[in-house]
């Protein structure tokens, strides 16, 4: 589904990304961990398309050229990220931007956008298969939201849009245990043999809850190691510099 | 521009009367012209060179509107009583049955007092035919709202309106009325005089919307006075007209008396629009509420200069300011003037300003849920004027605006 190879990738003069490999299969579910500074928002940012990198190598995702296509088109094509900080937009309702965001999508795809009816029947279901409370829709967008509620959002646009490839950036920061066990749990509940995950994340604890199948150290701008979820649990014991 | 030899009298329909009175404000204006930016109050706004950029000749005169009738296209959201003002004349009313009996409209010869201070008071003395008067009767609750059709449809003759219009609410009544700008032609100077009067425990709405493209230069001065508990609230939507200064003078007189002026300067091309208040608070526990947001695209400039004054005599006063200017490239303008004057001890009164451009990292969060670069961008400037469109309490109103400028 995704097949970066070499990828550098810099801001300002300052190298981040120094030959990053990694390749993700349908159903899959990886985390990358690292300490602070090692490039994994840059990472999840070049993936999502955010402007302002010299960007070098080749990133596939399925079968177009990643690096060849604009924001909203990684979109279209089913990559979803969820930010570590959602931003907040005043005056906008949370709902009127789900709606546009998931008609644009299905437009893009051909397929057929959905009336105000038909979209709040959708959202219904999946606040209930996340178990999130709605209250959040009527909102405007993130504005005054809490940490825990801000990321909830980020899942609900996430099961609205059902992405191919999901980014989860740092999506544990800010949470309480409580919460983060609701995130996680929709997160859970979209996983199925057809999307994957990449979760980004400084510790082995999100990793508790969504069990990854494959663990990467990202380390000065390569992968240094993979392994399976014990490395997560060594990397807790021992910290990034034993690496 | 101004021809010294310009016969004030062969421009003078003898059914207008007053030819003296109008001939000194006339004269008046001619020695001062249209104001400079060497004034403070014009300094954002150089209305004499504006004047001079865009109208070739400034024809002045008289308008008549006799056998002229108006193809209008009213307004169908919803049911509203109806006047309308051809080239600055009253030319028709036509009030709903369940609020006949509450307003009184009258067309009357003008009142010349001494003050000849004012240019473009001068200017809109010497050439207004007549005063339109409006009175919302005591202790009447006008129900639907009235929408005043400012149409202008120059020809030859002239391409200067001067309006003139009064409007007083008796004691307790109320009225929310819509001041609509409908320009037809090129390039005109339209001159707006508004004085308005609150009397005890009235409320009155009064919104102003300059909506469609067009190339008039426009300025409208509104004086209102408002007296015990009675309450102005006022909101302009500011977009249509290449130049524009809209310039409120609002005198809270008595106790418990409240303004609020919000507002929405939107521009492109090279278009200027200036929103000025000037709020009195000159009695006590009176409050006022401001509130601007300009969107400026292209070469546009917008300017807010708002001040507060608030006498001894105005304790308790509370007063609130806020203008906030999002410039979309970086030939745009924005001038902000706020200004407090007090001088009572114990008030609460607060201002501020800011100005900026689209945030990008908002941009890439909207365009990573698959919206274009045009939609992400226009759901934040939406976003950014709703707050402002909200502060419009008659709901019907409100839910207009938003419809014709989606």
């Amino acid at each position: 589904m995704l097949e970066i190879n070499n990828l550098e990738a810099g801001i300002d003069n300052k190298e981040i990304l120094k030959g990053l490999c990694l390749k993700i299969n349908p159903g899959e579910v990886h985390a990358i961990m690292g300490p602070n500074g090692s490039g994994k928002s840059t990472l999840s940012n070049i993936l999502s398309g955010k402007k302002g990198y010299e960007i070098k190598g080749d990133v596939k995702f399925e079968n177009s050229n990643l690096l060849d296509l604009e924001i909203e088109e990684r979109a279209h094509k089913g990559i979803f990220l969820a930010f570590q900080y959602p931003l907040e937009i005043p005056g906008v309702n949370t709902n009127n931007f789900l709606k546009t965001s998931l008609n644009a999508v299905k437009k893009a795809k051909g397929e057929k956008e959905l009336d105000a009816i038909e979209f709040l029947k959708l959202v219904k279901e999946k606040s209930a298969q996340l178990k999130f409370d709605q209250n959040i829709l009527s909102r405007q967008l993130n504005v005054g939201f809490s940490g825990g509620e801000k990321k909830k959002n980020e899942i609900l646009q996430m099961s609205i849009l059902n992405p191919k490839l999901s980014i989860l950036d740092e999506t544990d920061s800010g949470l309480d245990i409580d919460a983060l066990k609701i995130v996680s749990d929709g997160v859970n509940s979209l996983r199925n043999t057809n999307n994957s995950f990449l979760i980004i994340t400084h510790y082995q604890r999100l990793l508790n809850y969504i069990k990854p199948d494959f663990v990467h150290v990202l380390k000065d701008g390569k992968i240094i190691k993979t392994g399976n979820f014990e490395l997560a649990l060594e990397l807790e014991k021992q910290g990034y510099e034993s690496l | 521009m101004l021809k010294e030899n310009l016969e004030f009298e062969s421009l003078t329909y003898e059914t207008l009367g007053n030819t003296k009175e109008r001939k000194e404000h006339f004269f008046k204006f001619v020695e001062s012209g249209f104001p400079s930016k060497k004034l403070e109050d014009w300094k954002f706004s150089d209305l004499k060179s504006i004047i001079n950029k865009n109208i070739k000749e400034l024809k002045f005169g008289f308008n008549t509107i006799e056998n002229k009738s108006y193809n209008l296209k009213f307004i169908k959201n919803f049911e509203h009583s109806k006047i309308v003002i051809l080239n600055g004349e009253f030319l028709s009313a036509d009030i709903l049955d369940i609020d006949k009996n509450k307003i009184e409209i009258k067309n009357e010869n003008l009142i010349f007092s001494e003050s000849l201070n004012e240019p473009l008071n001068n200017l809109n003395k010497a050439f207004a035919s007549k005063l339109i008067k409006l009175n919302v009767l005591e202790g009447k609750i006008v129900e639907k709202p009235l929408v005043i059709y400012h149409i202008c449809d120059l020809d030859s003759e002239t391409n200067l309106i001067n309006t003139r219009f009064e409007l007083t609410l008796h004691k307790n009544s109320s009225l929310s009325t819509l001041n609509l700008f409908e320009d037809k032609s090129v390039s005109g100077f339209n001159n707006h005089n508004f004085n308005i009067v609150i009397n005890k425990n009235s409320n009155l709405k009064n919104y102003i919307f300059d909506l469609n493209k067009n190339q008039n230069l426009r300025y409208s001065f509104t004086n209102i006075d408002i007296y015990e508990n009675g309450n102005s609230e006022n909101f302009i939507y500011s977009s249509g007209s290449k130049f524009s200064k809209y310039e409120i003078n609002s005198n809270l007189k008595e106790k418990y008396s409240s303004a609020f002026i919000n507002g929405i300067i939107n521009l492109d091309k090279n278009n200027h629009h200036e929103i000025k208040t000037n709020i009195n608070h000159l009695g006590e526990n009176t409050k006022s509420y401001q509130l601007i947001k300009s969107v400026l695209n292209d070469k546009s400039t917008g300017v807010y200069q708002g001040k507060i004054f608030v006498n001894d005599q105005a304790q308790k006063t509370d007063g609130y300011q806020l203008s906030k200017a999002l410039l979309l490239n970086e030939n745009t303008e924005f001038n902000g003037k706020p200004e407090l004057e007090i001088y009572a001890d114990d008030v609460k009164c607060s201002h501020g300003s800011t100005s900026g451009n689209l945030d990008e990292n908002s941009i890439f969060y909207l365009m990573s849920r698959g919206l274009n670069y045009d939609q992400a961008k226009k759901l934040l400037i939406d976003g950014f004027i709703n707050d402002v469109i909200e502060k419009i309490t008659n709901i019907e109103i409100q839910k207009y605006l938003k419809e014709v400028i989606n």
